[in-house]
């Protein structure tokens, strides 16, 4: 056991030779010795022809190794499944997602060539520090409510007035210069242009884990310089990032042009004060991120549904259902998120496709086969499944459109959950379009 | 030749947040009991037969990486001061409401001042950041920290790349950091006297816990206020009265 329980280790070093570049994470750090061991093991399974991608230790630890573009390597130390709950391969699972998050967030910030062409590795070290404010969000993922960074489908929400809202958006950022363009509202993608949803969707997750970061400042307004992961990983591009009310953020990609102080004094207030009133509904919506005309049924408790298609998800967890006297207590909201992030990722590793495959290279992804073990005995692709617990039941189902997750408190008859689930997916469909 | 400054208090009424009659406006920057923050399409809004007017000013937060520009932003702004240094790794501003008083005619204004706060390593890092920052700024307050020597002995540096032509009519303030942090202080209150002499700028002093969430802030906010209106007052005065001011050069 080399890490407390619950606790999870970030290691960077160089891949070539094993230099450290920094650890975040756990308040007690490994010692070096250990960090050079567990270099030391990777580079001896390069020298037989071995990719070692992960082990667990006899206390239910688990450590992954991961290089990336042959210049940095990522290794996570985790202490055991978060809360004890989840098994090994839940567990895996998110490590594999964290590692994928912290090189891409690394990228953000530095761009690709800085990383890859290391020419003086001091100059590195201190430049990486730019990076720890948004690896430490990642490692921590307290954010409750926030699921993209495992699922990589944006946290949407789905305001009662879409088409003001993209309508303004979308002539914003024409007059900024800009396709790029998106409404974050509570932390969660309100509107976006057409273009900033054919971003890649680990890029709009990361610069959503940004944005939110800034907002959480209470800054009025932004210029950050950002390089894609995907689509411009060495040039950088300019986000433009406006508080309009607290909670409310529009935000756009830029070139060179327009400066700060211009598009602030010249766009912001002339798109966005006639819609004050429905930035206001919108953020009325809170933390739902359903419009309050869809009525959820009363047996759900929390839901995650994703549309494969877009590569968005809503969720949501719900404060008050009423629990006859005499039922067991239902789990704290702050459980409930935790519980839907465990069942996603139960389903999509034993039963339901992930929509992205985790990046990996094929060789990797040969020896991992998270799905694969389940659904390659099968002809056929499960469509639905359950899972009952001591705290919940939990209910999921796909549709090649749509997948659903759902929690329903365990005084819900087992057989009712696919009726639940079923009329949960249609009323939010028919009522929102998502 | 050294800049003519208003002494304090002779402009603005100090302490007026300590006021009865400025309760009023007080509240409007208020909720809770808490600093209000306003969102860009938002300000203090006053019942209609009390008109004040705003004056809209840009300031420019210099100084080293670690030195507390952010934590200054966020004093300022009454939100939470970050307990650990994370880079700023671009341009963040912060907006401040803050009602004065003027001491000539009782005039009241809201001043909404505006923070660029720029990480050190970013700067460094891409060209385009500081004339961003500069574009049109009023002023720029030097920050150093009481526990780091090499930031207070840098100051006549970052001072002088703010005097001259280029730049134009810039309020020019230092700000000591990490003033609570004595344990550890790295420079003494005689080199400070010493400095304000040399440089006849002045050199205000922050750190520690914030209290009541005006008082702290009070002292620093009506310094720049104070500045700033009296920068407009000799901008003005200097293109009504340019031939005056002329022939006073010339004399
Ligand atoms: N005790 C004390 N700590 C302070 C004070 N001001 C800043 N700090 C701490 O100093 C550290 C750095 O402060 P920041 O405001 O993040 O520094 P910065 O100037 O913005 O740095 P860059 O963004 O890298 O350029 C943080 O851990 C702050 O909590 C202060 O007045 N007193
Ligand atoms: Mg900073």
């Amino acid at each position: 056991m080399m890490l407390q329980h619950g606790s999870t280790q970030l290691l960077c070093l160089t891949a070539s030779s094993g230099v450290p570049l920094f650890t975040r994470g756990a308040s007690k750090q490994l010692p070096f010795s250990v960090i050079g061991s567990l270099n030391g093991v990777h580079m001896f399974g390069g020298g037989q022809g071995v990719v070692l991608s992960s082990c667990e230790t006899e206390g239910g630890g688990k450590v992954v190794w991961r290089v990336f573009q042959d210049s940095v390597m990522l290794i996570i130390v985790s202490g055991g499944g978060q809360d004890g709950a989840g098994d090994i391969k839940e567990e895996e699972v998110r490590l594999q997602r964290l590692l994928e998050n912290v090189w891409s967030c690394m990228v953000l910030v530095l761009g690709q060539d800085e990383l890859t062409n290391v020419r003086n590795v001091e100059r590195l070290k201190r430049d990486l520090r730019s990076c720890f404010s948004l690896i430490d969000q990642l490692l921590e993922d307290r954010q409750q409510g926030v699921l993209g960074n495992l699922t990589h489908c944006v946290d949407s929400l789905l305001p009662p007035n879409p088409t003001l809202l993209q309508e303004a958006l979308d002539s914003f950022a024409q007059a900024a210069d800009s396709e790029f363009g998106c409404l974050i509202v509570h932390g969660r993608i309100a509107a976006a242009t057409e273009k900033w949803w054919r971003l890649a969707p680990q890029e709009v997750v990361l610069l959503s884990a940004l944005i939110r970061s800034l907002t959480a400042s209470g800054s009025a307004s932004c210029d950050y310089p950002v390089f894609l992961p995907h689509g411009s990983p060495t040039v950088a591009h300019r986000l433009l990032r406006f508080q309009l009310l607290p909670g409310a953020d529009v935000c756009v990609l830029c070139g060179p042009t327009p400066s700060l102080h211009s598009a602030e004094s010249g766009m912001v207030g002339r798109f966005w004060t006639p819609l004050v009133e429905t930035l206001r509904d919108c953020l009325a919506v809170g933390e739902h991120s359903l419009p309050k005309s869809v009525s959820l049924h009363p047996d759900v408790l929390a839901l995650l549904l994703i549309n494969r298609e877009t590569r968005r998800s809503v969720s949501c967890v719900r404060t008050s259902t009423n629990r006859p006297l005499g039922d067991p207590p239902l789990p704290s909201k702050a459980r409930c998120w935790e519980i839907l992030k465990l069942f996603y990722i139960f389903s999509t590793t034993r039963y339901f496709n992930q929509e992205e495959t985790l990046c990996v290279s094929p060789e990797e992804r040969a020896q991992r086969g998270n799905t694969e073990d389940f659904i390659c005995g099968f002809s056929h692709q499960p469509l639905q499944c359950y899972l009952v617990t001591e705290e919940c039941k939990s209910y999921g189902l796909q549709t090649p459109q749509h997948q659903l997750f759902v929690l329903a408190p365990l005084s819900v008859p087992t057989f009712a959950l696919r009726g639940v689930a079923t009329q949960t997916l249609s009323d939010i469909v028919a009522g929102t379009g998502f | 030749m050294a800049q003519v400054l208003p002494s304090s208090g002779s402009i603005i009424v100090a302490d007026w947040h300590r006021c009865k009659d400025s309760k009023e406006y007080f509240n409007k920057i208020l909720h809770k009991k808490r600093r209000k923050n306003f969102g860009l399409l938002e300000s203090p809004v006053m019942p209609p037969h009390v008109a004040v007017d705003t004056v809209h000013y840009k300031i420019f937060l210099s100084g080293k990486s670690g030195v507390g520009k952010t934590a200054l932003a966020a004093r300022l702004a009454g939100s939470n001061i970050p307990n650990m240094h994370y880079e700023t790794t671009g341009i963040e501003t912060t907006v401040v409401h803050w009602p004065v008083k003027l001491r000539e005619n009782g005039r009241v204004f809201f001043f909404r001042l505006q923070l660029w706060d720029c990480g050190e390593n970013a700067l460094r890092r891409f060209d385009h950041l500081l004339p961003a920052c500069k574009e049109q700024v009023d002023a720029v307050l030097f920050l150093f920290s009481f526990t780091d020597r090499t930031s207070f002995d840098d100051l006549s540096n970052q001072i002088a790349k703010w005097t001259g032509a280029p730049v134009g009519r810039v309020v020019k303030l230092v700000v000591g950091t990490k003033f609570d942090l004595f344990m550890h202080c790295d420079v003494a209150e005689r080199d400070v006297t010493n400095f304000q002499e040399t440089w006849s700028v002045p050199v205000l002093r922050v750190g520690g816990e914030v209290s009541d969430g005006l008082g702290d802030v009070a002292p620093l906010l009506n310094c720049l206020a104070e500045h700033l209106w009296h920068q407009d007052c000799v901008t003005a005065g200097s293109t009504r009265h340019h031939s005056q001011q002329e022939t006073a050069t010339v004399l």
